[in-house]
């Protein structure tokens, strides 16, 4: 790393620090797009007092974090005023040195002049600080993600599938990653995206790794279970995702539809939306073959986009990832486009959910409808990923030739 | 089957023309492509058109719907009315004790202390809050005065507020008092108490000054803090309050009940409360409505004219004309509150609290009425009020009130300033794409760049080629004419600032047009290859001015509008020197946007005091958005034709 680079990294993580102990609106930590209630903090330390008083906490309807982060911040790490702003930022820096390591290991470099450009596309996007300053748990969740990619991206596999396995404890949709990780494990992580090869599957190293996989995701419910007593938090945290039984808004396209649907039909959609989730897996691990962390970067876009509970962590995450692909940048398509969507939907969301819920003139549709047009932002930067990711294989082109997607 | 199969592939053929699908796609695309880039300047040229002359039609007597009552549990003028001549009488007795307490100069406490007596007497408990602002001007105190009729059929879950102040909204507040609508809601106070039927408490609320009381008196009643307010807590609560009628009769007698209703920040009540009141007003009480204090010249030849005497008599007398004449008098006047955010009265307060809520004015006249009228208007109403079941939700909160009885849906207003936004975002992505492409003479292969995909194949002299967009450089000037607008807001809302206006004003001015230049010096130079800053930087400013004025427009349409005017053209006419352009002729240019940017430092001292006291004492974010804003966007423009290409 040069001079700057050096300086940058814990330059970047003091402001950080400093903005997290600004004084900043309490509202900010009730904020639906910035936490969700499975990722809200008010709701975790609401959680922790009952655990805290022997109430179990999953006897209610309000608190429906894992049982792992219930433990950790009960004994190890107390939440006081002072340290979770130093826990969140901690996490935020992790996760930007992993997404930092990610780009060493794609080019195969040990230091790069990027490398300060990538912690500050990651620390300082607004979509990923904004969270974070809230306390939401998502900002834990990105971090997990990113060290379970950068432990892949090394061949580390034991570690690279406990931390995927410790988030899935905290959010089921994460299960997604399991393919494209374990198969990141077993290749490499440089960029072959313009140079594409089929690849073989070598079953006798994918196997084990997977059996891995389970057996530590068995272990720490095991552990949850006897942390908790019971079984209850299976239904409670895993569960939610699956029964979306709290509809408070989020920028998500799932509440809404289920807040107008009549009740009959809601077993049937609340399986094909989850179901749909699944079918991007094999398609885009089986186009992307020959890049696996271009996969996984694609199927943390469609989590984004689709997930039951998402918070604005979750499309930043995506969105930040794109600072390690910088060969796919003059193929994309239109990026003014999708970066104009992002401006209007983020500027959109809180003043429409105000006029709802603050001001009262606006209704429900109001911020429905920004959140269809953050949809459109992230689905446009979705499909330009995938594009420019399969047109780099086609190259520079001659006089007169022009690349169709049939 | 097969025929049908037959029949299909002939049919897509005939659609998709002969050939490989995928090259034909290629040949349509190409062509759209062409096509839009070709016809952009006149797409510009027409949205820009159609924005700006629907913004004109707006007043047209062609627009517009009549208003009607949606929420059907209002039943507005149901009921018999019984205020009568003993409670005029008594309005008129406590109307003597306040100009006597006027006469003797009485403090704040005295007439504070009087109300409360007056409130005890009729059996209502009463209090006294009294409070402070520190402001740049100087401290402001006063002390309000409220009372609270528990309701004697419900809870006291929900409550009605009726409110006078002071000081009359007349001239804004210039200090003419408002006694009669004071007596109003004492007498009012008496004579409700003696009905059993109210399904809310009454909360009477005679508040200090002209619109510091108030907001002393709602924020504390919220439990809302400001830092630099010290107010008494308020000792008699209540419920949450659903509507609130302020009641302001500065004159003798009235001949009209103005209604005004724009809020902070450009929040409208529901339209339901406004025209039940009008409806009352009209054909309870017979007394007319209008919207503001706007008399029409055509119903009263003593009003001055409102069209401009130079105008063809023939068109003096066309009824159209005339009609349109009214309704810009009243358009304009609400966007002059609503843009910069202001209250049109008391009652503009309660709606940060997502309380609906009004003014009645009685519109100063000789006659014909007087308190009878205004008590039975103020009855009626409350007793519709009192009918509420759920807050009120129904009717429109987005609309523009035309003329007493006539307005405007979102839909019909609203594409006008999202026209001229679309018209920008276009003209912004056009001068993205151009700088993203430049004509190379033939022959001499480029280094940078992709290979042209649009290569004419007529033209081979010529080649289109891709260039290099700085995207940084431009991102890194917008964020630091933002930051210098934060520091600008931070000057100018200082004592220093207030205390040495007549100084302070062009000193800042001149300041802040002279950093920008300076700075515009070490902005480095791109790379003749490379497409010049300030052409991505007027792309990047077009689009993001496009995206501020759309989405402004849903919650202040008025600040959308005149964001539109002040910045469409302005904007998307500011364009790169060519480099042979003499250094004089560019500061020329830059020095015209700085006029526009930050004239109003020097030519309204008298705006720029109200908005910071607007700021300072009722949160309204008028001053904070023009100087973090709307001055970087303009400088922005400034700087493209100042930076060389």
């Amino acid at each position: 790393m040069d001079g700057s680079g050096d300086l940058a990294f814990p330059a970047l993580v003091a402001a950080r620090l400093l903005l997290a102990f600004a004084p900043l609106p309490d509202a900010l930590k009730y904020d639906q797009q910035l936490s969700s209630p499975l990722t809200s903090y008010s709701r975790l330390r609401e959680g922790i007092y009952l655990f805290q008083h022997g109430i179990d906490p999953y006897s209610g309807g309000a608190f429906r974090h894992s049982p792992s982060l219930l433990s950790l911040f009960s004994t190890v790490l107390p939440l006081t005023p002072y340290t979770s702003p130093i826990l969140w930022t901690a996490a935020d820096a992790v996760a930007a040195w992993a997404l930092v390591r990610i780009w060493r290991l794609r080019t195969g470099a040990k230091e790069t002049s990027r490398d300060g450009q990538i912690a500050a596309l990651y620390l300082l996007n607004p979509y990923i600080f904004l969270p974070s300053l809230a306390l939401s748990t998502s900002s834990i969740e990105s971090m997990l993600c990113l060290l379970a990619v950068m432990f892949a991206c090394r061949g580390r596999a034991s570690a690279a599938l406990f931390a995927l396995a410790c988030l899935v404890q905290l959010s089921l949709p994460a299960v997604l990653l399991a393919a494209p990780i374990i198969l990141l494990t077993v290749t490499r992580p440089v960029s072959r995206l313009a140079l594409p090869q089929p690849y073989h599957a070598q079953w006798k190293r994918i196997i084990p790794l997977l059996a891995e996989f389970v057996g530590y995701t068995a272990l720490l419910t095991f552990a949850s279970t006897v942390v908790c007593g019971n079984w209850l938090w299976v239904e409670k945290t895993w569960g939610a995702t699956l029964t979306l039984p709290d509809l408070t808004p989020n920028p998500g396209l799932w509440w809404y539809f289920f807040t107008e649907m009549f009740d009959h039909f809601r077993p049937f959609f609340l399986m094909v939306f989850s179901v749909h989730l699944l079918i991007y897996i094999a398609p885009l691990c089986i186009k992307f073959q020959h890049d696996f962390l271009y996969a996984t970067f694609l199927l943390l876009g469609v989590q984004a986009l689709f997930k039951p509970y998402p918070t604005l962590s979750d499309p930043g995450l995506f969105l930040s990832m794109f600072s390690i692909f910088p060969e796919i940048y003059p193929y994309l398509r239109h990026p003014i486009v999708t970066a104009l969507i992002h401006l209007h939907a983020s500027l959109l969301l809180p003043l429409f959910n105000s006029l709802w819920l603050r001001q009262g003139t606006g209704n429900a549709n109001f911020f429905y409808a920004s959140t269809l047009v953050f949809g459109m932002g992230n689905g446009a930067a979705l499909m330009d990923a995938i594009w420019a990711g399969l047109r780099v294989a086609v190259g520079e082109l001659k006089e007169g030739y022009e690349v169709a997607q049939e | 089957m097969n025929g049908a199969r037959n029949v299909l592939a002939k049919l897509k053929q005939k659609l998709r023309g002969q050939g490989d699908p995928s090259a034909a796609k290629i040949r349509r695309q190409r062509a759209l492509r062409e096509k839009i880039w070709k016809g952009l300047p006149f797409i510009k040229l027409l949205l820009f058109t159609v924005g700006y002359i629907w913004l004109l039609v707006l007043p047209s007597s062609q627009l517009g719907q009549g208003t009607y009552i949606d929420e059907n549990a209002l039943q507005p003028g149901q009921v018999n009315t019984y205020w009568n001549w003993g409670e005029v009488h008594h309005a008129d007795r406590i109307l003597e004790d306040l100009e006597q307490l006027r006469d003797r100069n009485a403090t704040h406490d005295e007439i504070a202390r009087y109300v409360v007596t007056e409130f005890e007497k009729y059996g209502i408990p009463a209090r006294t809050q009294s409070y402070s602002f520190d402001t740049i001007g100087g401290e402001i105190s006063g002390t309000n005065a409220y009372g609270v009729l528990q309701a004697p059929r419900a809870s006291g879950t929900e409550a009605i507020v009726i409110s006078a102040s002071w000081l009359s909204r007349t001239g804004e507040g210039d200090g003419t008092l408002n006694l009669r609508g004071v007596s109003t809601v004492l007498a009012l106070a008496k004579y409700l108490k003696k009905y059993s039927l109210w399904a809310k408490d009454l909360v009477f609320v005679i508040s200090d000054g002209y619109l510091d009381g108030m907001q002393a008196w709602i924020s504390t009643y919220h439990g809302e803090t400001q830092p630099n307010m010290r107010a008494e807590p308020l000792t008699l609560q209540s419920g949450v309050i659903w509507t609130a009628l302020n009641i302001d009769y500065p004159g003798h007698s009235f001949s009209h009940l103005g209604i005004f209703f724009e809020g902070l920040n450009g929040r409208l009540p529901n339209q339901d409360l406004m025209n039940s009141v009008s409806l009352i007003s009209r054909y309870t009480v017979h007394v007319p409505t209008l919207v503001y204090d706007h008399i029409d010249p055509r119903e009263d030849r003593s009003q001055p004219d409102l069209l401009p005497a130079w105008l063809p008599e023939p068109f003096k007398h066309n009824r159209d004309v005339q009609e349109y004449a009214s309704r810009a008098k009243n358009i304009y006047r609400h966007m002059n509150y609503q843009a910069r955010g202001a209250a049109s009265g008391v009652h503009g307060l309660f709606h940060q609290f997502r309380i609906d809520a009004i003014t009645l004015f009685a519109v100063p006249a000789t006659g014909p009425h007087g308190f009878h009228a205004l008590g039975r208007i103020l009855e009626s109403s409350l007793r519709t009020c009192n009918n509420l079941l759920e807050r009120l939700h129904a009717s429109f909160f987005f609309y523009l009130l035309v003329a007493p009885g006539t307005f405007m849906k979102i839909g019909s207003y609203l594409p006008s300033a999202i026209l001229v936004g679309t018209a920008m975002l276009f003209t912004g992505l056009g001068e993205w794409v151009k700088a993203g492409w430049t004509i190379s003479p033939a022959g001499v292969p480029s280094s940078e760049g992709v290979q042209s995909e649009k290569a004419k194949p007529k033209d081979d002299k010529r080649k289109w080629q891709r260039r290099h967009r700085p995207v940084l450089e431009p991102v890194a000037i917008m964020v630091l004419t933002h930051i210098l607008g934060v520091v600008l807001f931070l000057l100018i809302s200082t004592s220093w600032f207030a205390a040495n206006q007549k100084i302070a004003g062009p000193i800042t001015y001149i300041l802040f047009t002279a950093i920008p230049f300076m700075a515009s010096a070490f902005v480095p130079r791109a790379p003749s290859s490379h497409a010049s800053i300030p052409s991505v930087l007027k792309a990047f400013n077009l689009c993001f001015t496009s995206a501020i004025i759309s989405i402004t427009s849903v919650l202040n349409f008025s600040l959308a509008a005149t964001l539109a005017v002040f910045l469409g053209l302005p904007l998307t006419l500011a364009s790169p020197p060519p480099s042979s352009s003499p250094l004089s002729a560019r500061v020329a240019k830059y020095a015209a946007y700085s006029i526009l940017a930050l004239g109003w430092l020097v030519l309204c001292p008298e705006e720029t005091r109200k908005a910071i006291w607007n700021w300072e004492v009722l949160r309204v974010w008028f001053a904070p958005f023009v100087c973090v804003v709307y001055v970087p966007l303009v400088m922005q423009a400034g700087l493209v034709c100042l930076l060389p290409s």
